[in-house]
């Protein structure tokens, strides 16, 4: 898993531009890289657009799940279908036609139709590990609370959602990846003020691939092993 | 988890504005073309010289900017930089204002030879920035023959060891040229034809892709390639030894070039910002990151030597060239056609 | 009755968000998609209002089937393999200890934050003729000559299965993880071998888990296009390539609309039939 990843940290020190040759240890990438404004409002960007999307699914999908769950709703399988088709539809056709969809009810291209478009992909990983986690999960002790006297939403907090927060996590998880690394549907819905990070490494096909991008991967990793390490002290203590 | 989630959220929310605001004495420009078309330099240059502040926003294909334009009805960006193709599709639908030459001092220095494309017949619209050819670049220590044109890349010591650029048009386009066409024919069974010699080049073809095929030569991967300008560039820098092909049949060769939308929102920007980059030795500054040939007569005294025979045009070249330009749509979906039947013939 | 009713009412209100998103801003996209598949191109791009059959007709094109076949064998092999990788990974996982469990979730998610593109210039780096492998196995004298291992269907495969890989194992583990241990104990105790325990009672149990990752993996593997592209060299022609250059390249919007409509059409119809050979929908019913 992370022999990829470690390639691309070490090649961002490389001196030469091409990744088929070694010329010896720099660290002159980093030093153009943080120099290179527009590549790190895009880095703000996409982690703003990340959280915003998987946030926004996650409430989505997880309600949605827990609904479904609760009472046979009519069309509940054909919606659960149409949510899923963001993941089925090449990404090429969907950027496409959100383009000409947002054009079409007058949105203005910026974060929003970013936010509505992403979260559009974001909402399928958490529907369907909610839902495989709901499946099957012993109904019994919420719906005796519920006799007990709980409220629907005391049921939920208390009961469902601590069993269910595995998977809304490990959606989220999903969800954030795959926002951080889209550019298909990106490059389609964006507006003049909101490149987002890997826009900029995949529309340097004029000229390839330099290591700036390596060195940019590489802090990108750095920040999330961090993030991961810090966030996994502060579960054990609050636990 | 959830409270680094929520504070980072605020963060960025707190932050972003912030950004924005800065004190912003003149409108940004901005601009829309490929990432990394321009050194860092230039463009801080640029704002800290004119006071116009740039926005930079990126496409991938030439086709998801004129999908853009057109939503936008030619606004939101001021100045675009794309391939020369989609300019005349982009001009014929209204996107594309015409240049008021008088506000570029330096519109002079664009070398003749880019000048009156047919994407542009008259000069009114464009500025050229960057173009490049499609060369043969291969490996002497590697290849048995001497390779002087395309029809040698059909040689059987080259078996599944030739790379080339993952553009339709210039790969169908080179069998075309070794029938002796034209790379813009629209009659379907001269297209089969090529289609049917390709078929037989597929043996040969080890990869195909249109980013870094350079390193693909530089490691042993494949022993020659048909690149860009700027791969070949790039390649030779790093070894010299390989050897630069300009095939004998004809040569491709397409011009990148910079136009003004029809309502773009800050223009005058947008002209400060052409003038800036034709000035003689900025635009070698900008030719040497970009690897592309010099479009600027101007500039080309000013790139250095290590790069001089890689960024102007050799000379009496321009009588063998010819570039690619749009076709009818049947002959559009022959070549498609023809070209997966070939990648599919190369995969097995 | 009447507190059923409220419930009902509840469920509804809480899965409304859902319903207004997905029809708001996924069904009609959508809508607009298999709109455009039957229309005519228009003059140099975009479409033009004048219906059309043509589209599916231009989809039987030899050179067209040919990649969905390709396509669909690239699609089985990478979830075949993720499932052999991602399904005991995920049932270990969900073994460990709570903390553990967290910790792998983020180590196995941490590579993914990073670009993919990236990750695949990686491997790029990996296999490449005297590259990071070559160099390694000739260091220890396994090989003399460079493989050529870049460019090749494993190649892409590789790549397909590191890619896909922790979804096949999230959802594994999360349906693995409210696995009822007594269960399989109960089972071992009425005298059934390790694997009949296995096939009898985790397998059936885990069934939603992996179900949704097939969902994940499969799916997303038709049209990852980039990714044959990148370490197969192109050469693999799959349909999420072709949609892709006849909208870029060709500029027939419609005819790229039609293709995407089939390919999703033929994968509802896999997952169809999945759902059917699995029997997953009684499964569920069985542990209620």
């Amino acid at each position: 898993m992370y022999l990829p990843i470690i390639v691309v940290v070490v090649y961002s020190f490389n001196e030469s531009k091409l990744s088929s040759v070694w010329a010896g240890f720099s660290l002159k990438w980093y030093d153009e890289l943080f120099r290179d404004k527009s590549m790190l409002s895009a880095l703000g960007n996409s982690v703003l657009l990340a959280l915003l999307s998987s946030g926004a699914a996650a409430v989505i999908g997880t309600l949605g799940a827990v609904g479904m769950s609760r009472a046979k709703l009519r069309g509940a399988k054909t919606i659960e279908l149409i949510a899923t088709v963001p993941i089925m539809a090449p990404e090429i056709i969907l950027g496409m036609v959100f383009l000409a969809f947002f054009s079409l009810i007058g949105l203005p291209f910026g974060m929003l139709t970013l936010v509505i478009a992403h979260t559009s992909f974001c909402v399928p990983y958490i529907l369907l590990l909610v839902k495989a986690r709901l499946a099957g999960m012993d109904k019994s002790v919420s719906e005796a609370a519920l006799d007990l006297g709980a409220s629907e939403l005391q049921a939920f907090f208390t009961i469902t959602l601590p069993q269910i927060a595995p998977a809304i996590a490990s959606g989220m998880f999903l969800a954030i990846a795959m926002s951080f690394d889209d550019v298909i549907i990106s490059v389609f819905v964006t507006g003049v003020n909101t490149n987002t990070l890997p826009l900029k490494i995949y529309t340097q096909i004029k000229t390839g691939v330099t290591p700036k991008t390596n060195a940019l991967c590489a802090i990108v990793f750095a920040c999330s092993a961090i993030l991961a390490a810090v966030s996994s002290r502060v579960g054990k203590k609050s636990a | 988890m959830k409270k680094i989630m929520v504070a980072a959220i605020l963060a960025a929310l707190v932050l972003m504005p912030g950004c924005a605001k800065k004190e912003e004495a003149k409108p940004a420009l901005s601009l829309y073309t490929w990432e990394a078309m321009f050194p860092q330099e230039v463009l801080d240059a640029f704002t800290e010289e004119t006071g116009y502040p740039i926005t930079y926003s990126n496409f991938d294909f030439d086709e998801t900017m004129l999908a853009k334009l057109e939503a936008s009805n030619g606004g939101d960006y001021d100045l675009v930089i794309a391939d020369d193709y989609i300019i005349e599709e982009a001009v014929n639908l209204g996107l594309v204002s015409q240049l008021d030459k008088s506000k570029l001092s330096n519109y002079g220095n664009i070398n003749p030879v880019y000048q009156k494309p047919f994407y542009d017949p008259e000069d009114l619209y464009t500025v050229p920035y960057g173009a490049g050819v499609q060369t043969i670049l291969y490996n002497p220590d590697k290849v048995l023959l001497d390779i002087n044109g395309y029809k040698d890349l059909w040689d059987s010591t080259l078996r599944d060891d030739i790379g080339v650029i993952a553009n339709y048009r210039v790969v169908n386009g080179l069998a075309l040229k070794v029938l002796g066409e034209s790379y813009n024919t629209d009659d379907l069974d001269v297209i089969q034809q090529a289609g049917d010699r390709l078929v037989e080049l597929a043996p040969n073809i080890r990869l195909i892709k249109d980013d870094n095929l350079q390193d693909d030569i530089l490691s042993g991967e494949v022993a020659a390639i048909v690149g860009y300008t700027s791969m070949v560039t790039m390649a030779l820098i790093e070894n010299p030894n390989l050897k630069v092909v300009f095939p004998e049949e004809g040569i491709g060769f397409g011009i990148m070039a910079a136009f003004i939308p029809s309502k773009a929102p800050n223009s005058e920007a947008a002209y400060a910002f052409l003038d800036y980059i034709m000035d003689p030795e900025r635009g070698a500054e900008c030719f040497e990151y970009l690897g592309y040939y010099s479009t600027y007569k101007a500039s080309d005294p000013f790139i250095s030597d290590e790069y001089k025979s890689f960024l102007t045009l050799p000379e009496g070249f321009a009588t063998n060239m010819e570039m690619i330009q749009n076709i009818s749509a049947e002959a559009n979906e022959k070549h498609e056609q023809i070209w997966t039947l070939f990648k599919n013939a190369a995969g097995q | 009755m009447k507190t059923w009713r409220f419930r009902k009412a509840a469920a509804f209100l809480t899965a409304l968000p859902l319903y207004v998103f997905t029809i708001a801003f996924v069904a009609g996209p959508l809508v607009l998609m298999v709109a455009i598949s039957f229309l005519s191109r228009g003059e140099s791009w975009g479409y033009v209002l004048e219906p059309t059959l043509r589209n599916y007709k231009g989809i039987f094109e030899p050179a067209y089937t040919a990649a969905f076949a390709q396509s669909i064998k690239l699609a089985l092999v990478s979830t075949v393999a993720s499932v052999l990788v991602g399904y005991p990974f995920g049932y270990f996982m969900a073994r460990l200890s709570p903390e553990w469990r967290s910790r792998c979730m983020v180590l196995l998610i941490i590579p993914f934050w990073t670009s993919s593109l990236m990750r695949l210039y990686g491997w790029m780096t990996i296999f490449r003729a005297n590259g990071v492998l070559d160099s390694a196995l000739m260091a220890i004298g396994v090989i003399k000559e460079p493989l050529k291992l870049l460019y090749s269907f494993p190649a892409v495969a590789v790549g397909m299965v590191y890619t896909l890989v922790p979804f096949m194992i999230y959802s594994v583990f999360s349906s693995a993880e409210k696995l009822d241990w007594s269960l399989v104990e109960a089972a071992r105790d009425l005298g059934a071998s390790p694997a009949q325990a296995f096939l009898t009672v985790i397998l059936p149990l885990t069934m939603p888990g992996l179900y949704s990752g097939i969902v994940l993996t499969f799916i997303p593997s038709m049209g990852l296009y980039f990714i044959a592209d990148l370490l197969g060299g192109s050469k693999i022609a799959l349909v999420g390539n072709i949609i892709q250059e006849q909208m870029m390249r060709v500029h027939n919007m419609p005819l790229a609309a039609a293709f995407s409509v089939v390919l999703m059409g033929l994968t509802s119809l896999c997952l169809l039939a999945y759902r059917k050979l699995a029997k997953t929908g009684e499964l569920e019913g069985l542990i209620q």
